[in-house]
């Protein structure tokens, strides 16, 4: 093991190439998953920042928000289940909104959120009509306290009156109001969508505790007009967030399979260069497995200098990447979960030299394979 | 020649992996590529494949078609915009159906006013609709004959599939084109508070004489609250096809980058392997040509081989759906596929060859050959 370290220490040109290649490929799995998670982040924050357990869709939307059509009296039948402790409703209409400073054709697209239970980080009391708290990413786009954005072909004007993180929905900066606000916006740009007095597109439920009956004895109290979701299962019928996530997932694999074969094959081209350098260890006693370690060690070495390089430079791109631009975050699990990857990858790669170590005949050092 | 031939006979192990590994690789890069292609066809299939030449959407829709929404007001704008000779309403929007009476699905609903503006075209199948309650419907996801129930909270519109139009998806959702009216009964029927049911975009035929791109200029600048965009821009430019195509291209670079490295490696260890052997032969008079030659025979067997074995494992995958995704076999991708392995991997072999090129046949004397 001493030998492989101290290999690596007086010869680091020799694993020069094994480094590059695989600081390009750990730097490749974390941007890949990096994106990711800022893509998934961007789609579902306005469902993660909801403090209720359960949203209830009318069974006709299919899970759809925008599709989706709760009437009084359904909502006054969901009222009236023992598991709901409070109810809420919420509506979101997306619209193109004209920032101040902003060409007339440059618009930053917007979902207005209108809310009756707060969700992380908003007062308990919804804002008066025509203002809103706005997603933080919306700061890079020039909105502040204060400003008043125009929502739409109508040029319904919402004031923002501070500031919400991590709440953007479909990829899209949120702008959260009353559902007054929401319904008059909506009514105004949208008259095809326009909805009726007390009718929203979904019910948030507060339960009193995880309570697993909750949602069917809801779809019970409402005679199957509504289909009622956990939020983890409303984040997953989002569109396009499962078909995001398989693909980036299946990417992220292949990488990890092109990082098996490069150890593998970096690995193989070594052991055979040292083949008679090993049969000449192996006469003066070494072992296989003390070979083989000194081989999977260096592989482990080059694959954490390789993993570090990737992390420092994850960590800069997310700590430079302005909000609400590139959707890209580094966190602790994505970046600790590429390294093991990468730590496994290089594990399996270097197995395929171990074949070839034990092989080596230590009478080739005196010729014998000749 | 000889020797790279009797190598692969008496290796066909060895060989045979790197080919079922190359096949693999051009099979995952194939269909990677057919799953490309079918998604970004039945995400603007329909747009693509609509009868407008001209479609003008509000700025405040950002270029998606469901997100546009044209006002009275600017609707009569563009009809009175110079050049431009015919208008007509199309509107979209998801609905949940029940296909002859089975269990619920989406379905877009596309409806437009004037079958030369908007109708999907060519028609692959049956004809447009003619009488109200009829639609076309995009292949693959409807059969002529079809009863499709709009499933609405304020009633249940019924439409009968009466055409079918290839590669008509939009949104990779099933997507039926309909009449007008048909669209805005569908629309009541799932919201019944609506007040007006406007138009998603309008689409334009200008007068003889003026091309697509000059009635554009002209509509854009003679109403800022227009995007006119031809029917091709508008489908290239809706938001997410660049997404799309971006990232299935970070994973073709990826293979891209796979099978030469595989295949230079490979060569690489092999050449090492057998470095003593080669300078052997160098010592009794074989040329460095005559080895190199044998090498790069060896190189496009081995890609040939793995090229061809992944055609005849994409080829059958090719012809089924994946989801609402209908795939298809693409002969130009398999060809530039191809033609670009069988160049990257040859041009991978260089380190090989050099290795071979710097053999001195004096070695075989010394034994140094070996190493």
């Amino acid at each position: 093991m001493r030998l492989a370290i101290r290999e690596l220490w007086r010869r680091p040109g020799r694993f020069v190439v094994a480094t590059v290649i695989l600081t390009l490929i750990a730097l490749l799995l974390m941007f890949l998953g990096g994106l990711l998670d800022g893509l998934v982040a961007g789609s579902t924050g306005a469902l993660r920042a909801q403090r209720g357990q359960l949203i209830v869709f009318s069974t006709t939307a299919r899970n759809s928000l925008v599709r989706s059509r709760i009437t009084p009296e359904t909502r006054t039948q969901v009222d009236g289940v023992a598991g709901a402790v409070n109810v809420g409703g919420i509506g979101s209409v997306q619209l193109g909104s004209r920032v101040p400073g902003h060409g007339p054709r440059d618009l930053v697209p917007v979902v207005l959120m209108g809310y009756e239970l707060a969700p992380r980080g908003l007062p308990a009391t919804p804002p008066p009509a025509g203002e809103a708290f706005a997603d933080s990413s919306l700061e890079s786009q020039g909105v502040h306290r204060g400003t008043t954005v125009a929502l739409g072909p109508a040029r319904t004007p919402i004031t923002i009156i501070g500031f919400v993180d991590d709440t953007r929905y479909l990829g899209q900066a949120t702008l959260w109001g009353s559902l007054a606000t929401w319904r008059a916006t909506q009514s105004a740009n949208r008259p095809g969508e326009r909805v009726g007095p007390g009718v929203v597109q979904a019910l948030v439920v507060r339960s009193a505790a995880p309570h697993a009956a909750t949602p069917a004895a809801i779809d019970a109290a409402t005679s199957g007009a509504t289909t009622t979701l956990t939020i983890g299962q409303s984040i997953d019928a989002l569109p396009g967030v499962s078909q995001q996530q398989t693909v980036f997932d299946q990417i992220i694999g292949v990488t990890v399979v092109i990082a098996i074969v490069v150890v593998a094959l970096f690995f193989a081209l070594i052991t055979i260069e040292r083949t008679a350098l090993y049969g000449v260890l192996k006469a003066l006693g070494a072992s296989s497995s003390a070979l083989f370690w000194g081989v999977l060690v260096q592989a482990l070495i080059v694959t954490l200098i390789a993993s570090a390089i990737g992390v420092v430079a994850s960590l800069i791109v997310a700590a430079v990447i302005p909000p609400g631009t590139i959707p890209f975050v580094a966190t602790p699990l994505r970046l600790i979960s590429s390294i093991a990857f990468l730590v496994i990858a290089a594990v399996i790669g270097c197995a395929f030299s171990l074949r070839r170590v034990l092989r080596i005949d230590p009478a080739s050092a005196i010729g014998g394979g000749q | 020649m000889f020797l790279a031939f009797r190598e692969i006979g008496r290796a066909k192990t060895r060989f045979g992996l790197l080919i079922a590994a190359i096949a693999l690789l051009v099979f995952l890069i194939l269909t990677q590529q057919a799953l490309q292609t079918g998604l970004i066809t039945s995400f603007i299939g329909a747009i693509e494949r609509q009868s407008a030449p001209v479609l003008v959407y509000s700025v405040d829709g950002e270029r998606t078609l469901q997100g546009s929404s044209i006002t009275p007001d600017l609707e009569a704008g563009i009809a009175r915009v110079p050049g431009v000779a015919h208008t007509g309403r199309i509107g979209q929007r998801t609905f949940t159906v029940a296909i002859d009476g089975r269990a619920q699905s989406d379905a877009a609903i596309i409806g437009y006013e004037h079958a030369d503006l908007g109708a999907p075209q060519p028609l692959s199948a049956g004809r447009l609709p003619a009488a109200p309650g009829e639609a076309v419907g995009s292949e693959g996801d409807f059969r002529i004959g079809q009863k499709v129930a709009v499933l609405g909270s304020a009633g249940r519109p019924d439409l009968t599939v009466v055409g079918l139009a290839r590669d008509a998806q939009i949104q990779v959702t099933p997507t039926l084109s309909v009449r007008w009216p048909d669209y805005v009964a569908a629309a009541r029927a799932t919201n019944p508070d609506a007040a007006a049911i406007l138009p998603n975009v309008i689409g334009v035929r200008p007068d003889a004489g003026i091309s697509d791109t000059q009635i554009t200029a002209r509509i854009n600048a003679a109403l800022p609250q227009a995007d006119a965009l031809t029917r091709s821009q508008a489908a290239a430019d809706t938001p997410g096809v660049t997404a799309v195509t971006s990232s299935f291209d970070v994973i073709f670079l990826l293979f891209a980058l796979v099978v030469p490295l595989v295949t230079g490696l490979f060569f690489l260890i092999i050449t090492l392997q057998k470095s003593r052997a080669l300078t052997l032969l160098r010592a009794i008079g074989a040329p460095s040509g005559v080895l190199v030659r044998a090498l790069l025979v060896q190189v496009l067997i081995i890609l040939g081989g793995g090229i061809l074995v992944g055609t005849l494992l994409y080829a059958p995958l090719s012809q089924t759906k994946v989801g609402s995704l209908s795939l298809r076999f693409d002969p130009a991708a398999v060809l530039t596929w191809a033609v670009l392995l069988l160049v990257l991997g040859v041009a991978s072999a260089f380190a090989a060859i050099a290795r071979v090129l710097r053999i001195d046949p004096v070695e075989a004397t010394t034994g140094e050959g070996g190493r």
